[in-house]
Parts: structure tokens; sequence; C-alpha cells
């Protein structure tokens, strides 16, 4: 730990530190090599949130790297959290990357184990797969804390300071595991948490109850996923096809209701009303979330729907962001 | 054991190229086994070869031939003499017997009529599934008999990844989550705390990105003159 | 004009059952091509690709499997 008591000393170890409920989004970088996707994504989200996400070759497609993009947002004044998979990289890589980020600026790292290639543009890939994302987690706090590389080789000079994330999904199986899995990341020295989007609000709260029971919510600030919905469709793919989501019907058929009686035809008007409705449950959804012991914030995932997040937040009382 | 797979006759036709004189070379051992390669689908392969390259207006001469084992000298020396009949011999045995073939008889081009796919085991009659990478370092003693290194998609050493739902990978519905199945063997055992330990990173200097692995037995070897 | 096609076709007949039922066809004075070769085998479960196969290649241009 430094001088001040920080880790990393970055925006979001501060409001969590500080006691405030905290507020993440997401950013995904694009498909190109345009700097103003990114500045116009952050621009929204400025003052908005403490840190956001930037995604590193979501869901297997190749885009603009995690670690650029995250200094593209630094410079519209939106602190990053740099998303880094073991899908992409070797551990040499990965260490490399991290030194450059540091070096770049970016104080946040969300360690991910990535989504399968399958899943991408890329599927005939190699996939790298050298470390686990638990194993990622130590190599990130042995570098920050011991100043060593994974091999052991001591780091002469400025150390990789960062405030470490990873993500959880309390709706994976084998359900009993997950707690466990949580509680090795928070052994392997893991800071916070983001789960997977919650639209399953019973489960997560039984989830909530063993890691409080076990005391993990005082090791790690555990930030809930929030996803707004954007269509009824939207809900429908979520709980039908995408691996590791649970949906209560409850949304579904909210988001269904929200267009009763407007034509088909009229798809503007349509897309406004599931919009609002898909906000409107954000809110709602933010404010159950709050009063589950051990919640220390929420993360916002509005992929390609960044305009969402600030009516989101401050629907929801949390504008403005504390300063630390 | 190895489990092997025939190659498309469009891509063998290919890979034969001009050839006049081909021997179909089966191998009586892994690949017996698994339907691929052995002395029925070495006969079927012939004769699959000389109706096409006649259809083709250009026919072949293809035998086959098939031996116990084509990644031991022993099995392979005695084709020394009858490979001199022949372009390119087309071997129906693994990746090994293909490269034991070239390296015993270097003045012979030897093709590959398989593709190789995995060390597995029949789960049933006609459906083999992977069992072992061979990663030169194994683990099976401490994730309860279950390989994560050959049965989850991404290795994970560590528990599943969020992926893993309803028993299944994320990758496909048809693959069991190899740690769903740990934790219902740790489960059975009274012994989830073991896989609760945070394993470090696997030395993969064991498995196969240092170039080809050897081991050297001195109490085995023959030495030389004795 | 082309001569009319008359496939050459081969059948392996079970002893017990298709080829009992040729005989009786031959007794019964019913004709069939005779470019049909029948190959009287143990047991239709006798019979491998290869040899379908050889048929084939040998100059058939149909198989039956009868048994």
């Amino acid at each position: 730990m430094s001088e001040n008591g920080y880790k990393s000393g970055s925006n979001l170890e501060k409001i969590l530190r500080a006691g405030y409920f905290a507020v993440t989004a997401e950013i995904g970088p694009p498909q190109n090599a345009d700097p103003e996707v990114i500045r116009r994504k952050a621009r929204l989200l400025k003052g908005v949130v403490d840190a956001t996400n930037i995604t590193d070759n979501q869901t297997a497609i190749v885009r603009m790297s995690s670690i650029a993009s995250a200094v593209l947002a630094m410079q519209e004044g939106v602190e990053p959290i740099v998303q880094m998979t073991c899908r992409d990289r070797n551990r040499l890589a990965m260490q490399s990357d991290l030194l450059g980020a540091y070096a770049l600026g970016a104080r946040n790292l969300l360690c991910l184990t990535g989504d399968h290639q399958s899943f991408g543009n890329h599927p005939t890939a190699k996939n790298v797969h050298d470390l686990d994302s638990i194993q990622f987690i130590r190599m990130v706090r042995d570098m920050r804390d011991e100043g060593r590389f994974q091999c052991g080789d001591e780091i002469k000079g400025v150390r990789p300071a960062f405030f470490i994330g990873a993500a959880e999904n309390p709706f994976g199986d084998p359900f009993d595991f997950r707690p466990y899995r949580l509680m090795k990341k928070i052994a392997a020295g893991v800071d916070f948490i983001q789960t997977q989007i919650i639209l399953d609000v019973p489960r997560f709260r039984e989830f909530m109850k063993r890691v409080v029971d076990m005391g993990l919510h005082e090791k790690v600030f555990i930030l809930a996923g929030i996803g707004p919905l954007k269509s009824a469709g939207a809900a429908r793919y979520m709980r039908d096809k995408v691996p590791g989501m649970r949906v209560r019907d409850e949304y579904v058929e909210r988001m269904e209701a929200a267009v009763a009686g407007i034509p088909k035809e009229d798809k503007k008007a349509r897309k406004e009303a599931w919009e609002q409705e898909g906000i409107r449950i954000a809110i709602e959804q933010i404010q159950e979330l709050r009063e589950i012991p051990g919640v220390a914030g929420v993360h916002i995932m509005a992929i390609e729907w960044e305009e969402a997040v600030r009516p989101i937040v401050e629907g929801a009382g949390l504008l403005p962001r504390p300063q630390v | 054991m190895i489990i092997g797979e025939q190659k498309p006759l469009d891509e063998i036709m290919s890979l034969l190229g001009n050839a006049r004189r081909v021997l179909v070379a089966g191998c009586g051992t892994c690949v017996t086994v698994c339907f691929a390669g052995g002395e029925k689908e070495a006969a079927i392969l012939a004769s699959a070869l000389r109706m096409r390259s006649k259809l083709e207006g250009h026919p072949m001469e293809v035998d086959e031939i098939t031996v116990q084992r084509q990644c031991e000298w022993e099995y392979i020396d005695p084709l020394a003499d009858r490979l001199r009949d022949y372009d390119v011999v087309l071997s129906l045995a693994c990746g090994i017997g293909v490269q034991a073939m070239n390296e015993r008889f270097p003045e012979t081009i030897t093709l590959p009529g398989l593709n190789t796919t995995f060390l597995g085991l029949p789960e049933e009659h006609g459906v083999w599934e992977e069992r072992c990478q061979a990663c030169g370092d194994c683990i099976l003693g401490i994730t309860f008999g279950i390989c994560p290194i050959a049965r989850c998609s991404k290795q994970l050493l560590n528990g599943p990844c969020g992926g893993s739902q309803n028993g299944v990978c994320e990758v496909n519905k048809d693959i069991p989550c190899a740690w769903q199945l740990i934790w219902e063997r740790a489960i059975q055992f009274n012994q989830e705390e073991r896989l609760l330990e945070v394993q470090p990173p696997k030395n993969w200097a064991r498995s196969r990105d240092g170039g080809p692995r050897k081991i050297v037995r001195e109490d085995l070897r023959l030495g030389e003159g004795e | 004009m082309a001569e009319e096609f008359e496939p050459k076709i081969l059948a392996f007949c079970c002893h017990y059952c298709a080829y009992a039922a040729a005989d009786l066809a031959g007794v019964m004075r019913l004709k069939y091509p005779p470019a049909i070769r029948i190959v009287e085998i143990p047991c239709s479960g006798r019979v491998e690709v290869g040899e379908i196969l050889r048929a084939f290649e040998h100059g058939a241009d149909g198989v039956m499997v009868a048994g």
C-alpha cells in the first residue's frame, strides 16, 4: 500500500473506501480506428459515473485496444477501468501491457477469463488461456504489492499499482461453488467485483446472503450489474440465448406490456416506450439492489446505449457524483 | 488411445497430385480401433481412389497394406522393399506413424490420409471424446480424475468460468462443463475444500511449447557395442 | 441411337432366404435379366463395404444386398 493508504489512488478506489455507493459504466470500443467513438461515449459518461470499463475485444470480436481506448477516455476526463482477458494474451504480453497501461495513467484493471473465441468474428483463432482469471489477479497483486513479476523477478523501479477488479456471475453453475470462487478471487488479491447483469434479484439476494455469511463482503467491494433492457426482444434474447444469464419472466412481460396499444408500424413510438420502460426497470433495480447487504455499488452495462446511463443514475438519485 | 478421422477424398486426391502408383498403408493399432485407418478402411480408401482416379481419366494403381503399428521401427522395417514400387505412400496412421514412415524411408514421400484428432476414448460405439492433451504435468490428482486442460474450453485451473450453466459449457450444449463434473466429484468425496486452494499458473514448459518433448531412460538404453 | 442401357447388377444373396427365393423363382420358371449376377453368401451380415466397392470397380452398375 502506498503512503497515502491507497493501493492505486484511483477515483473508484477512493469513492469505495470513503463508503460512497459507487457507479461504474461501460464503453465498448469501436470495430475501427476512429477515436471519436470513444470520445463521444466518454462525454456521455463524464460526471455521471466514478469510472468506466473499457472492454477488451468483447464477445471475442476485434475492437480498438482497451488500453488505447482508456487513454482516449482519460483525455475526456473519464476514469477508465481497463478490461483484460486471458483469452488473447500470455503472461508476458499481459505484464508488458500492464506496465504500459499504468505508464499511460490507467489505475483500475478488470481481470477476466474472456468469452470463448467461438462466439466472435475469429472463431478459428487459437486461444491462449496461459493463466486463468484467478492466477491473473494474483499476478497483478504481486506486481503491485510484492514488486515482482510472475516469474519472481523483482520489478526495479515503478510498480504498476492497479485497483484490481474481477467479474463474478452469481447465476453461473454450479451455484454452490460461486461464493467459493469469489473467495478464491479474494484470496488471489481482488479489490472489487462487478457482477454479471442481474435480472433475477431473488437469486442474487440468495448469492449475496451466502457471501455475507462468509464475511466476503468485508474483504471486497461488490458492484451489482445492471443491464437496462432496450426492447422486449432483447429481454427474451437474454433470457433464452445468452449463456450464464438468468432473466425473470416479469421483466420480459413488463417490456412486452410497455408497447401494448402502440401499432407495430409506429417503430419510433415503440422504441421510445421500450427505452423508457427499460430505464424505469433499471432505476427500480438499483433501488432494490442498494438495500441488499454487501452491495457497494452498481455497474451499468448499457451496451451501445450509453445515453441511458445518465437518466438511470439521475433517476436513482445518485447524482451528482461525490468528489473525493 | 489416439483418435483419428479420415481426410475428405477431395483433399486426399489433391495431396496425391500426379502420383500414379500409390500404396495405402493402414495401421493396426489405435486407428483400427477407432475405425479410421485400419485394414478395412485402407481397403475401402484404396478402392475409392482407384474408382475416382479412373473416373477422372488418369487411373492410379493403388494397393494397400496394413502393419501392426506404424510408430515403431520393427513393424515398418519389413516394408522397405515394397516401397520401391510406389510413387507415394498414403498413410492412414496417426501423425506419429506418418512421420515414422518419412523418417525411416526418406527416399519415399509418405502423405497423411487422416487428421489425427485427439487422445480420447469411445464414450459409446461410434462416439469418441477427448480426455488428455498430454500436457506433461498431470493434474488429475487434484481435479478428482477429470482433466480441465482437455475438457474445459478455457483450460481453467481454479474453477468454472461464468459461462457454465445447467452443467454445460457456454461454447456448446454438447460439452459437459468439466468444472461442474469436478465439483460434483469433490462433493461425492466430501472434499470440496481441496478446490478452494488457488492453483498457481501452470508450467507450460512441460507441454508442447518447447519443441518436441523427449524422455531418455538410461536404464533402458541398449548403448553401443554391448 | 445409343444402345439401350442394360445395367449390370451384382446381387449378394443370403443362403437362407434371398438365394433360396432365387432358386424358387427358377423352379417357377420366372425370368430375370441375364445381366444380374448372383453371389451366394452365408449371411448378408457377411458383406463388407470393400466387397461392394470391388464390385463397382469391376464394372457393376449396381449392387444389391438381399437377406
